[in-house]
């Protein structure tokens, strides 16, 4: 087994996310920001807005965070290679969970069209899970 | 005897140390030196399914069981630890990690 002949691989891996990955996660978190816009558009109650502000904002980190675990644990360089749009997507998907999109708005369309990408990963997602 | 052998290490736990791709050259048949990285056989995983075998950091003996050893990642934000799976018998630790081989040029 171990032998100066063969290179036995060993591996140096955390096993929790190992192979369980999911953009679901993401797209709850989106899900959640667009009803808080919802909720917050029919809410005069500063402190209620306020602390659906403070959410929105802690569940957009939360989109990016998974979305970037997706990109760099998740997809390899041969899903790269098949799918060479998944670089655009992630940093775009990523930068309408941010301060330009539904961190920093209270725009429901921002959440739409997060949730819109998020849906465009999850399809690469799911074709290289067949593959 | 102690005998060599070569491993490449898969993963990112023991960053910065070792990165992924690294060639390390590890002795066996000699006893796990604490502080020292060391190839480990890893309990099975909470489904049951076998682990494969590690790299990982033999940080000394289990205080809670001095004849045990108790292994940690380099990199604390990721990878199984005696956290996770407990400390590891004498048998569990395969080799002693010696040095890096070769480093993958990039």
């Amino acid at each position: 087994m171990l032998s100066l002949f063969h290179i036995t691989d060993v591996s140096a891996h955390c096993d929790l996310p190992c192979g369980v990955y999911d953009p679901a996660q993401a797209r709850i978190e989106a899900e959640s920001i667009k009803a808080i816009i919802a909720k917050v558009a029919d809410n005069p109650d500063p402190d209620f807005r306020t602390r659906a502000i403070l959410i929105k904002e802690q569940r957009s980190e939360l989109v990016k965070h998974h979305l970037w675990v997706l990109w760099t644990d998740y997809f390899k360089p041969p899903h790269f290679e098949k799918y060479p749009e998944l670089h655009t997507l992630v940093n775009e998907a990523t930068k309408l969970a941010g301060a330009s999109g539904t961190k920093g708005e209270l725009d429901a369309a921002k959440a739409d069209e997060l949730l819109a990408k998020i849906d465009e990963i999850a399809r690469i997602f799911a074709e290289t899970k067949k593959a | 005897m102690p005998w060599p052998a070569l491993v490449r290490v898969r993963g990112r736990s023991m960053l910065p140390t070792y990165r992924d791709g690294d060639v390390l050259l590890v002795l066996r048949g000699i006893r796990p030196r604490p502080g020292r990285a060391a190839v480990v056989r890893l309990p099975p995983d909470a489904g049951g399914h076998p682990r494969p075998l590690a790299v990982k950091r033999v940080t000394g003996p289990d205080p809670a069981a001095p004849q045990r050893w108790w292994i940690d990642s380099d990199n604390a934000a990721e990878g199984v630890t005696s956290f996770d799976v407990g400390s590891l018998a004498d048998h569990d630790i395969l080799a002693v990690v010696v040095g890096s081989a070769w480093r993958p040029l990039r």
